[in-house]
């Protein structure tokens, strides 16, 4: 478990402790917890110049866990919306296919990085009566990725043939989410989540000119776990 | 919503803390001067560590035999894909600049060889009708001279600079300048500006450029090199040492004993190659293509080659013919000197006879014309026996001879040691009126040991210092003779050529490296 992992839940026992004092709930709210991703990629074959399809050139988008921030907003007794993003998490991306390049590796190695600004919302239907303890909920809504901080590792410039420049437009896709909430004390809850996205971009990969692309489907699966204050 | 708008500005405090640069790529030049290099660092397309390069090489029979006469890798290469700003013409008297490419080939690895200043070989690559010929691509099994240079050369701890020139790859420029001395020498030094450039920031950029410059090139690249050699000497600048292999040295004698019947396989893409290449640069070889080609070729024919279309596709499609260049029926002037160039050979020769046919590239006409003017003011080295010095035509008359004589090499001479090296059998540019000619007019040079002549195909003399490549040539071809007969055997005998030259041009080299 990382930092942010230990941040997060430190966070949320410490908002648990002082759930005591707190007021009564009122229609908003503002979660904070932890984000598990995992990434169902599946991207088609690198291709471009000098890159014969026999080579079979895929990448591997490694799992992140990172800080999970929501606002919520009571719309009526059943009907939330919630506008959530993770503290823009840097996911690691690996070669796959063969061993090597030439003489280069390739297979397992980290080829490139980037984070994620990726904000949903959502709008969800609680089951249950507002005052009962355990309230599952569904929900649909919207997810914006936006990739920063593309960087091409050591390795990927060497199996690219040169620095490269790396290209991931932004993304806008649906999510849908199924979760449960249990009322800790007055104004406090713990949720827990899964959410899952699509969340579709192209990879262009620049070396000196030479443009090289990939279709990327992420589908990333999140869980959160996450502590909330209403107010 | 005014607590919205705080979490929102929460959350771009979160992103903007993440936030990083995004890996650059190479710098792109801002100048399009001849030279410049365009990306810096250039790509490399492949790395071979020198155990690559064996099991490479030890995937096909003839990467076997290339292996066996190279010799085992010393070093691993990386092969870079240099993008540069040459010139070329674009109508008589214009010219403009033209981004080109080509490949920088690097040693690596850790034995002494393989890095620190390390010296430069300048190729010039053969005669090609693919447009989309780039010799940086060297596991491109349709190509196999990018591999023969990275085994014999660049993995023997040579920095290789190979342009793929205009017209390739690309290159814009929509022909290729076939046969120009001028524009071929400038885009070979432009190249070498740009590798040197690029040299300083490649994945080993402690291999440097070790001062010592050898130019070398197969065909019409070992016309290009000699080009070059002269331009370079010219200009002032120091070529250590030359290879010309196999190339069409002596233009204008060539383009006679051609149009007088010595016909050359592949004789009809040579032809096309050059007549475009003059028409564009100095506009004076027709009015309309008419004026040269029979009419069923003759629309479309000044932008056919190169071409990205297959050979084999535009013969099949009317675009070429397959061999002949002039008709089966020569045309006859009732003046006995010129139908008797004009005529079939005799005897029947089957590389010449290949060239007469019906239909045929070359009119009737031109064909007569040009003959007229070889029978009127000939070329030295084409008369039987040559006259002494093996001159040029004085003045000749037709364009197409203007132009050949204008890019002859009778017309320099070299200060630096010369290797000229080729088969005598050659079908494809003749050793005779080539190596020979320039053997005849470079004699004072030949006899000091300056020039040296090799011919492959000849026996072995004693203490020939390239007795073992004549000896491999001669066993490699009598296998070839005896695999697929002797018909095939000759039409494959300019490729076959190709690797012993370049042994012996890197044996030739080796003499001029520091101990």
């Amino acid at each position: 478990m990382n930092k942010i992992a230990i941040v997060a839940l430190g966070t949320g026992l410490a908002l648990v402790a002082s759930a005591a004092q707190a007021d009564n709930g009122g229609p908003n709210s503002v979660r904070i917890g932890l984000y598990y991703v995992h990434f169902d990629t599946a991207a088609s074959n690198i291709s471009g110049p000098f890159v014969p399809s026999s080579l079979g050139l895929n990448i591997h988008v490694d799992d992140i866990e990172t800080l999970y921030l929501a606002y919520v907003r009571t719309l009526t007794p059943h009907l939330d919306a919630e506008l959530t993003v993770g503290y823009p998490p840097l996911t690691k991306t690996e070669g796959r296919g063969p061993a090597t390049l030439g003489s280069i590796p390739y297979n397992g190695k980290v080829i490139s990085s980037a984070r994620w600004f990726a904000p949903s919302l959502l709008l969800e239907y609680v089951f249950r009566d507002p005052g009962a303890r355990l309230r599952p909920y569904v929900g649909v809504g919207v997810n914006y990725t936006k990739f920063f901080a593309r960087q091409s590792t050591v390795a990927g410039n060497a199996a690219s043939g040169g620095p490269t420049s790396i290209s991931l437009p932004v993304s806008v896709g649906p999510v849908a989410t199924v979760g449960l909430s249990y009322h800790l004390a007055d104004r406090w809850h713990l949720y827990a989540s899964y959410s899952i996205s699509r969340v579709n971009t192209k990879l262009t990969a620049d070396t000196a000119g030479l443009l090289r692309t990939s279709d990327i489907h992420f589908w990333p699966n999140a869980v959160v776990v996450a502590a909330g204050y209403s107010f | 919503m005014r607590k919205i708008g705080v979490l929102w500005a929460t959350v771009a405090a979160l992103g903007l803390a993440g936030c990083g640069h995004d890996s650059p790529t190479a710098r792109v030049a801002t100048t399009n001067a001849h030279g410049t290099l365009v990306e810096d660092p250039p790509a490399r397309l492949v790395s071979l560590d020198a155990s690559a390069i064996v099991a490479q090489l030890n995937a096909s029979s003839t990467g076997q035999q290339l292996l066996a006469l190279a010799g085992p890798p010393a070093c691993g290469v990386d092969v870079y894909y240099l993008k540069y700003w040459t010139v070329a013409p674009t109508a008589p008297g214009s010219s403009m600049p033209i981004m080109d490419s080509g490949a920088l080939m690097v040693p690596t690895g850790s034995a002494a060889q393989c890095s620190g200043g390390r010296p430069i070989m300048l190729y010039a690559h053969a005669t090609t009708v693919d447009a989309t010929y780039n010799i940086a691509d060297v596991l491109d099994p349709t190509q196999v001279e990018g591999l023969e240079l990275a085994v014999m050369y660049a993995a023997q701890g040579y920095i290789v600079v190979a342009p793929n020139f205009a017209g390739y790859d690309i290159s814009t420029l929509g022909y290729y300048p076939f046969l120009n001395a001028q524009q071929n020498a400038d885009e070979m030094m432009d190249a070498l500006t740009a590798a040197r450039t690029a040299l300083l920031s490649t994945f080993t950029p402690s291999t440097t450029d070790g001062g010592e410059l050898f130019v070398t090139g197969y065909s019409i690249g070992g016309f290009v090199a000699m080009a070059t050699d002269k331009a370079m000497q010219a200009a002032g600048e120091t070529v250590t040492a030359t290879a010309p292999m196999s190339g069409p040295y002596a233009a204008e004698a060539f383009g006679d004993a051609i149009m007088t019947g010595h016909v050359n396989f592949d004789a009809p893409e040579f032809a096309v190659l050059t007549t475009t290449s003059y028409q564009r640069a100095y506009g004076n070889v027709y009015s309309a293509t008419t004026d040269v080609y029979s009419p069923q070729y003759a629309a479309g024919i000044d932008s056919l080659l190169p071409s990205a279309t297959p050979l084999a596709t535009l013969i099949q499609e009317g675009k070429l013919p397959q061999s002949a260049l002039f008709s089966s029926t020569p045309p006859t002037t009732g003046i006995a000197a010129v139908d008797a160039l004009l005529a079939l050979p005799s005897p029947p020769n089957p590389v010449y006879s290949a060239g007469f046919g019906n239909p045929f590239l070359i009119s009737n006409s031109y064909r007569v014309s040009y003959v007229e003017d070889v029978a009127a003011d000939p070329d030295g080295a084409d008369l039987s026996p040559p006259a002494s010095g093996v001159p040029l035509a004085a003045s000749p008359q037709n364009a197409l001879r203007q132009d050949l004589k204008v890019n002859d090499m009778r017309s320099w001479t070299p200060r630096m040691p010369m290797l000229l090296c080729g088969g005598d059998q050659d079908p494809v540019v003749f050793f005779g009126v080539n190596t020979g000619t320039m053997e005849a007019y470079w004699q004072a040079q030949v006899s000091t040991g300056l020039v040296s002549v090799l011919d492959v195909n000849a026996a072995p003399a004693a203490g020939d210092p390239y007795a073992g490549v004549q000896e491999a040539f001669r066993q490699a071809a009598a296998q070839t003779v005896a695999q697929v007969g002797a018909q095939a055997a000759l039409e494959q005998y300019h490729t076959a050529v190709a690797p012993f030259c370049m042994a012996a041009a890197r044996g030739f080299f080796g003499r001029f490296l520091p101990p």
